[in-house]
């Protein structure tokens, strides 16, 4: 099991795979203010992508995955960083890998 | 056959005339990206599934086809003529080779032969391709393109100052990939090159209504990689992916307009339904308008034991008639298909036949959605075919003598249909050399199928309609494209059992026109009920010019037949009994019964003993064993239960 809950926070382990899509959207349906926390998780499979894009949750940590690093996190915490900075702490989430490439992230 | 084999017979043929339009719309403008996409994805498809069968000489020879267009595609070999040309053959194989499957349920031992010399002729333009290859053509940036590169700016700044090029995509995996075993962002994984992505969705992200299993993702990226790299990490879903170079920048337009055309009709709601399956539901509306002319016989005599329940009776069965006539139109117009789907197949035939004979011929197609009938728009294959041959052979002349005679030295020949009423107008138009009424009259002299008198009574146009005679052809030498026996007259009868009419105008040195009338849909049909002694037959009603009843006195025996007067005009007279081979015996009432028939160009006056009723029928061709016989065109079933046989006149008399 690749999901986990402690607290009100939605832990991802190892490599995310289609199957971890659902148990992810439904808690995060069951209380849309729980955190993600990524670190050391990756690779995602797109079905957990696609649950992280549409409820937007707030995620934290760096992905064990290089790509999910460089390419996923600024995607995904474009909303992340929106609040933060409401709250007055903006966090710098760029691209970080320096092996994948000379161009920056969309956002 | 196997429901899989017989479902891949279905889709490889539609799939190879998809390929074959987009080949030759191709050779037409080379240029067309779409239709370079369009044949791409249909070889791509073929391949696919052939490979799923093992039909591997067919699947080899597809996949260097492929690869050809992978590289038209990408703009490194132009789509000039040798390889269309190759690529056509490619595709008219696998027509031949799918055929084969159809009748055999496999390949035929020449394939691997085939299919190795294909494979050869589709290399040659991929080896020296190279250097041949012109610019690629300048393709329309699609409307995504814009928004990609802002918010890419940083990456496409970076590449310009490397002078690297940049090649943009747009992933959209299909809603049900997850269930395919499909990973998108593994995909996204792979792109070589990667200095920008982009996630989005297809619909806006709606978190309530999310379904975990339906990917709604759209995935945008920049790759400084070569585009064929990049495809090749599409390779297995390259129908969900759009990619494409990105050009200078200061050329893209934001207003690009979206490309169409190839793919308008994927939108339209289609249900295939096997052609047998229709055909069954008519035989069913068939019989059910025959069980509801036989509640009008339970009706009426119903009316007289009991008025007031006859007369409920009447109203219900009123209802059940008009029920039954809408459903019969309904059925009927299910089975009315474009006239395209027979049409479709005549470009490339019209190319292979002129390139035969090398001559180039430029064809054009107009009204081919005009709809009638499915028996109808099949049935026209083979005749219309004829026609094109004819044009391309004998009517379009070669390229110096068209120059001698001032026109452009391409001919043209012209494909129109039309409506008409309930009738479809078919005209088959030629720029050619036309056709000499001295010249037909001179081969009719020679091979002395008409008196000299009546030769030389014949007007120009009645000339021309020689050509329709059995055993007319001008042509001294036998091609190989026509002349091999089988004349006009095969078209004629064709279009006549179909239902129709042709007639052919031509001015020397102009060209000629052959025109068809056609029924929409020839399955419901009046006949006229006649009879011989006890029996009973039908008669299309429109062939029976009229009737006539004569005073048995006025009919004049001629050597061993008769002849009769009929408004100053003397007719041959034929007893129908004898035209069936049934005992005829001796005249035994004051008039004589007569169908006035037109055969060919004469009328005929055709004896019966009596006239019955006219009745709509449903025409069953005879089937089976009974397919040969000649002089009946079908039977119907009769409202009393009787099977009535519907007789063709004009080719009892022939």
């Amino acid at each position: 099991m690749s999901v986990s809950l402690e607290a009100d926070v939605i832990r991802l382990n190892g490599v995310c795979r289609v199957e971890d899509a659902e148990p992810l959207l439904m808690l995060l349906r069951a209380d849309p203010r729980r955190t993600v926390e990524l670190t050391g998780a990756g690779p995602f499979h797109a079905a957990v992508v696609q649950v992280l894009l549409a409820l937007r949750p707030s995620v934290t940590g760096q992905p064990g995955d290089p790509f999910a690093t460089t390419w996923l996190m600024p995607l995904l915490s474009v909303g992340e960083a929106a609040r933060q900075s409401r709250k007055g702490s903006a966090l710098n989430l760029g691209p970080s890998n320096p092996r994948l490439g000379q161009g920056t992230g969309l956002s | 056959m196997d429901d899989l084999l017989e479902q891949f017979l279905i889709e490889s043929r539609e799939l190879t005339q998809q390929a074959t339009d987009d080949l030759l719309a191709l050779e037409r403008d080379p240029r067309d990206a779409a239709r370079i996409d369009s044949a791409f994805r249909a070889v791509h498809t073929l391949k696919g599934s052939v490979a799923l069968f093992g039909f591997a000489a067919m699947g080899q020879a597809l996949h260097v086809a492929e690869d050809l267009l992978g590289l038209i595609r990408a703009g490194d070999v132009a789509a000039d003529r040798p390889v269309i040309d190759a690529l056509l053959d490619c595709i008219t194989c696998s027509d031949i080779w799918i055929e084969a499957i159809a009748t055999t349920g496999g390949l035929p031992p020449s394939a691997t032969d085939e299919s190795r010399r294909l494979q050869a002729a589709l290399q040659a333009p991929m080896a020296n391709g190279e250097s041949a290859a012109p610019a690629p053509a300048k393709r329309e940036d699609p409307a995504w393109l814009p928004a990609l590169l802002t918010r890419g700016a940083a990456a496409v700044a970076s590449a310009q100052a490397a002078n690297q090029p940049l090649v943009a995509l747009r992933y959209t995996p299909s809603a049900d990939c997850f269930f395919l075993g499909d990973d998108p962002m593994a995909i996204a994984r792979a792109i070589p090159g990667l200095v920008a992505l982009h996630l989005d969705g297809r619909e806006p992200w709606a978190s309530a209504t999310l379904d975990a299993y339906t990917c709604n993702l759209v995935i945008e990226a920049l790759s400084t990689a070569p585009a064929d790299d990049v495809r090749a990490a599409f390779r297995f879903v390259a129908d969900q992916v759009v990619i494409t170079d990105v050009v200078a920048l200061e050329d893209s337009d934001a207003s690009a307009p979206v490309r169409q055309g190839v793919g308008a009709e994927i939108g339209t709601r289609l249900l295939r339904v096997d052609a047998g399956r229709i055909d069954a539901l008519m035989d069913i509306v068939g019989e059910l308008i025959v069980a509801k002319n036989a509640l009008a016989h339970l009706t009426a005599q119903v009316a007289e034991k009991d008025a007031a329940l006859a007369r409920a009776l009447d109203a219900n069965q009123t209802d059940i008639a008009r029920l039954v006539g809408d459903m019969h139109r309904v059925v009927m117009r299910v089975r009315m298909v474009p006239l395209g789907q027979t049409f479709r197949r005549f470009p490339r035939l019209v190319r292979e036949i002129a390139a035969k004979l090398g001559k180039t011929v430029d064809f054009e197609v107009v009204g081919d959605d005009v709809e009638a009938d499915k028996g109808i728009v099949d049935g026209l294959y083979e005749p219309v075919l004829h026609l094109l041959r004819n044009a391309v052979d004998h009517g379009i002349e070669d390229a110096s003598t068209r120059r001698e005679a001032g026109k452009s030295a391409k001919g043209h020949i012209k494909l129109d249909a039309r409506r008409a009423n309930d009738h479809i107008l078919i005209t088959v138009t030629d720029d050619g050399a036309g056709i000499d009424p001295a010249r037909i009259r001179a081969v009719v002299k020679a091979r002395g199928l008409m008196s000299d008198a009546a030769l030389a009574a014949l007007d120009d146009s009645a000339a021309l309609d020689l050509i329709f005679a059995p055993g007319f052809t001008t042509t001294a030498a036998v091609t190989d494209i026509s002349g091999r026996g089988v004349g006009m007259d095969a078209v004629r009868s064709k279009i006549v059992a179909l239902g129709g009419r042709v007639a052919l105008t031509s001015t020397p040195g102009v060209g000629s026109t052959l025109r068809l009338a056609l029924p929409q849909a020839a399955t419901v049909s009046t006949v006229m009920t006649v009879r011989i002694g006890s029996d009973r037959f039908g008669i299309p009603m429109d062939t029976v010019a009229e009737t006539v009843r004569i005073p048995t006195g006025r009919i004049i025996p001629v050597r061993s037949g008769e002849a009769f007067v009929l408004r100053d005009c003397t007719l041959p007279l034929v007893r129908l009994a004898a035209l069936l081979n049934l005992p005829s015996p001796p005249r035994t009432t004051h008039d004589a019964k007569l169908l006035i028939v037109a055969a060919g160009d004469q009328r005929v006056g055709i004896e019966v003993d009596g006239f019955a009723e006219r009745v709509d029928v449903l025409l069953r061709p005879m089937t089976g064993l009974l397919a040969g016989m000649s002089g009946v065109l079908g039977t119907a079933l009769l409202g009393d239960g009787r099977v009535l046989m519907i007789l063709d006149l004009p080719e009892l008399l022939g």
